[in-house]
């Protein structure tokens, strides 16, 4: 394990955080909010300082493979974390350190699961730093250090591989930091668009920056206590547009770009996307239809909710935990499926239910012909067969760790169905659950253990599983503390 | 691993390489260096996969030569395209299609005889930039070497009209112990030594260096006053009388016919009959033995202890290095060894083997000085490109154009690079080994030798 690596990448990320939080304490003073300015500059300049000693000297040997690219991405987000929690602590905004960290975790990991009973007491700064964590989460932040700074070796794909959702990471352009530059153009691009659509409704600009915010990294912190129900039709029509977007992925508007229309409207895994969003839309439609509020008001209200659960934005208009049973069920079976891969949104993400959905077609077909030979197709492509044993075994991982937690949170009597939603709305990004933990509630109400759980379960999600427990594997551990034979030291 | 981007000059340029083979690996492991935009294509998809994993590059597994499979790579705004697949006909064709679905420039490996002989007609024809032939440019490096048994190696410049002949100083020579100044009185400027390797370290050596036994040392001269400078020193400098080759591949067939083209007597031995055959038909005048060159027996009714050089080109790394061991130790023979691995070359050099050849460092050289000269303005050109001591010195001749800023200024003036030699300029066939007071004409062309790499332009020697 080339721990020095793994040192100077976490420098980097800390320093990175410093330059970001410069943006926060910028509202602050926007705002005349003095005491949480002074908190933001604390804050800068722990991180800049821890930063700048360990991303101090550039490791001679800078080789690193998957292993370091998974636990310096976990390490990372981890430290990210705990930093990013210290402005919501130092100002007393939030008083518990555990809260201030549930609260960072879930912003940075695009949850929007808030321990806090009311948000709008919550200073502008404070407001801004918690909506900016998920728009930084939702591209992620080891992938603006590849689009910014130069990178030699090819290793470092590691890094985005370990960051970035879905079964197969690949790259658009040859290099990673020209596919990370565009990433993030195409990200900054549709997050601008939709802060001007939401100008143009009216909305005003701070509502309308930390709404683009939450919206893109498809977190879910609104700023307002009831999320956004209380704006204009207009502008949660244009939100359920942009949260359905950025749960897009990324690679179709890649081929757009470059005008290759066909390949990219036919990438099954976003027809498939859509597919469900129609069909959970029509369900709930026919199931929850209040005659109240007319055909175009439902319609409204019940794409809203089906946009902001599949690509676990977590937004809300209604309290859905009034709707029946059949429209609850749905929306927690779209918490599961999750977005498109190399999207910002979370989940189990619909390609891997493609493969999964195929192989079950392709087993069945193995018991009529028992020596047939079948490859599973995506994108009129043979995936491969790690791909697929890899999406099985993170399908297994993700129920143990689920059943886990749901497990643990249930010592606390709360309910099935608050135990069983609040970690699938954490698990998958998602934020607001059912029941105890509906749109209307909050996680405040859990013991310290359960948050833990729950904080665990966010980063697990965002990261993909693996990253994080590769953190707690006995082999990497080591390698990390430095127990075991160390390798020949290289000459250079 | 993390830097500031450098102000570039120009931006990487975009290169497609077809096949991962051996050659295909090195390119990329080099290009890559040069901070180029790589996409590879191979039909292996675990090959491409392994590749792009190590490598900051893009991979595409499929077919190099179908249209769609280039496409998908991105023809239509590469710069270079660049076929190394293991089949001559999939690189050619790579290149006709290439040629058609973008405005690349590209090269293809072609390696049969039967095709290489046509090199020139099917350049012309099929609008190559480049054809390069592996083998065909070691057979020509070892034939160098036989030319001349006492160095280690040889490279040519300036069209053949310049050497660098790297040397090893021996026990007892009158070099050990001489400073640079004083050899350079002594010998009245007819070379010039540019590059000395002693132990791990490489110098590119000050008039004040003081050289030692052991050094190994590398000098530039016109091509007629290597072997007077080597006779003045010391060193033996006819070529060989014979040769043995081990292994009848095509590297062997190129060698023994461009030896056996000066009178230099051939023997080759080859473990395949049909093989022997067709050598035998094709090199009328060697001689062409069937049978196992590992076996020491067979070398030794061969004629081993009695041949003036030996040369091991089969196949097989392993059994090249273990030959030249055995034939060193059996006769006093030149020695030299064709390595295709280039994995384990810190291992080798340690083997003292003497002269090795590496037939794929001799054909990135040359793509990558090609592919330097593209990136490099229009008022310098790469002509040639050698690699010294496991690439930390790098020769480059740049023929010179007009408003580079380092014309018709003394040499002495010139606010040069440390580490850095202007060996020799070549102007209108003449070459001469420069001193302080000769300037650099528009036109000419000139070798440096430096131990920075990524030269492009004949300004970068400058501060």
């Amino acid at each position: 394990m080339n721990r020095r690596m793994v040192v100077f990448i976490l420098g980097w990320i800390l320093k990175l955080e410093a330059v970001f939080l410069l943006l926060p304490l910028l509202v602050g003073l926007l705002y005349r909010e003095f005491t949480g300015c002074l908190c933001f500059l604390i804050t800068i300049a722990v991180c800049g300082l821890a930063g700048l000693l360990m991303a101090r000297k550039k490791p001679v040997n800078t080789v690193f493979y998957m292993k370091e690219g998974c636990a310096a991405t976990a390490l990372g987000w981890v430290l990210l974390s705990i930093t990013g929690a210290l402005p919501f602590y130092l100002s007393r905004e939030i008083p518990s350190f555990t809260d201030a960290l549930f609260e960072t975790i879930s912003g940075f990991t695009t949850t929007g699961a808030s321990i806090l009973p009311e948000v709008e007491s919550l200073s502008h700064g404070m407001l801004f730093w918690r909506s900016f964590t998920h728009w930084l989460g939702g591209m992620g932040v080891l992938v603006f250090l590849l689009a910014v700074i130069k990178m030699t070796g090819g290793s470092h794909m590691n890094l985005m591989r370990a960051e970035s959702p879905g079964p197969s990471v690949g790259k658009l352009v040859p290099k990673v930091k020209h596919t990370a530059a565009i990433l993030y153009k195409i990200y900054l691009f549709l997050t601008v668009v939709q802060i001007v659509l939401l100008l143009v409704g009216g909305m005003p600009v701070f509502d309308a920056v930390t709404t683009a915010f939450g919206t893109a990294g498809t977190g879910g912190f609104g700023i307002k206590n009831d999320s956004m129900a209380g704006y204009s039709p207009y502008i949660q029509w244009i939100t359920t547009v942009f949260m359905l977007l950025f749960g897009v992925n990324f690679n179709m508007y890649f081929l757009l770009l470059l005008k290759k229309w066909k390949t990219a409207l036919r990438m099954e895994e976003v027809r498939g996307y859509f597919l469900v969003v129609l069909a959970a839309t029509g369900i709930i439609l026919a199931n929850a239809y209040d005659a109240s509020m007319g055909f175009f008001g439902n319609l409204r209200h019940v794409a809203f909710q089906v946009a902001s659960i599949i690509t676990t934005t977590g937004f809300s208009t209604v309290d859905f935990d009034l709707w029946p049973e059949a429209s609850r069920m749905v929306l927690v079976m779209l918490m599961f499926i999750g977005a498109c891969a190399g999207s910002t949104g979370g989940g189990v993400k619909v390609s891997r239910f493609i493969v999964l959905i195929k192989s079950v077609r392709r087993e069945l077909n193995s018991y009529i012909y028992p020596k047939s030979v079948k490859k599973i197709n995506v994108d009129g492509r043979p995936v491969e067969h790690e791909v697929i044993r890899g999406i099985n075994v993170y399908f297994i991982t993700f129920i143990l760790i689920f059943s886990f937690s749901v497990l643990c949170l249930s010592f606390e009597g709360k309910g099935m169905v608050t135990s069983f939603t609040a970690v699938a709305a954490t698990v998958n990004n998602i934020g607001p659950g059912l029941e105890l933990v509906g749109p209307t509630q909050n996680f405040g109400g859990f013991t310290p253990l359960s948050k833990y759980v729950l904080m665990f379960d966010m980063l697990a999600g965002r990261l993909e599983l693996f990253p994080l427990l590769l953190l707690f594997y006995p082999p990497c551990l080591k390698g990390l503390l430095g127990i075991g034979r160390r390798g020949k030291e290289r000459k250079v | 691993m993390f830097e500031r981007v450098r102000k570039k000059k120009v931006k990487g340029l975009h290169i497609i390489i077809v096949g991962c083979g051996k050659v295909g690996v090195t390119l990329v492991e080099r290009l890559v260096q040069e901070d180029h935009d790589i996409t590879v294509v191979d039909k292996d998809g675990d090959k491409v996969e392994g590749l792009t994993n190590r490598h900051d590059i893009y991979g595409i597994t499929g077919n190099g030569a179908s249209f769609n499979t280039l496409m998908e790579a991105g023809i239509e705004e590469a710069d270079i395209l660049i076929a190394v697949t293991g089949s001559d006909e999939l690189n050619l064709l790579c290149c006709v299609v290439a040629k058609q679905a973008g405005q690349c420039d590209v090269i293809a490996r072609v390696r049969t005889p039967d095709y290489s002989e046509e090199a020139a007609y099917l350049k012309a024809k099929l609008e190559l930039a480049m054809i390069i032939n592996p083998e065909l440019e070691a057979a020509r490096e070892i034939a160098r070497i036989l030319y001349l048994p006492t160095s280690i190696g040889v490279s040519s410049f300036a069209r053949g009209q310049a050497e660098m002949v790297r040397i090893k100083v021996p026990k007892g020579n009158m070099l050990h112990g001489k400073k640079i100044v004083e050899l350079s009185q002594e010998l009245s400027g007819a070379v010039l030594i540019c590059a000395v390797e002693r132990g791990s370290d490489v110098f590119i050596p000050d008039g004040s260096f003081e050289l030692a036994e052991g050094d190994v040392v590398t000098f530039v001269s016109p091509a007629r006053d290597a072997k007077s400078f080597l006779k003045k020193i010391g060193f033996q400098t006819h070529q060989v009388k014979d040769v043995m080759i081990i292994g009848g591949g095509r590297s062997a067939y190129y060698l023994a016919k461009q030896l056996l083209r000066v009178g230099i007597a051939v023997k080759i031995i080859e473990q395949d009959k049909t093989r022997s055959e067709e050598l035998c038909a094709l090199l009328p005048r060697a001689v062409v033995i069937n049978g196992d060159g590992t076996d020491a027996d067979v070398l030794k009714e061969a004629g081993i202890e009695e041949v003036e050089s030996f040369v091991a080109l089969t196949g097989i790394d392993e059994e090249n290095i273990l030959l030249t061991l055995h034939a060193s130790d059996v006769s006093d023979a030149k020695v030299v060894t064709k390595i295709n691995r280039t994995m384990f070359n810190k291992v080798v050099r340690h083997l003292g083997l003497g002269s090795v050849v590496y037939p794929k460092y001799i054909t990135t050289e040359a793509l990558i000085a090609f592919v330097r000269a593209k990136n490099a303005s229009k008022n310098s050109n790469i002509e040639t490109m050698v690699h010294l001591f496991d690439n930390r010195v790098e020769a480059i001749e740049f023929v010179v154009g007009e408003g580079t800023g380092v014309t018709n200024i003394p040499l002495s003036r010139l606010r040069l690079k440390s580490h850095l030699l202007v060996a020799c300029i070549n102007r209108a066939g003449r070459v001469l080994i420069p001193g302080g007071s000769d300037e650099i004409k528009v036109g000419d062309s000139v070798i440096i030798v430096t131990t920075h790499t990524g030269f492009d332009d004949v300004q970068d020697i400058l501060r």
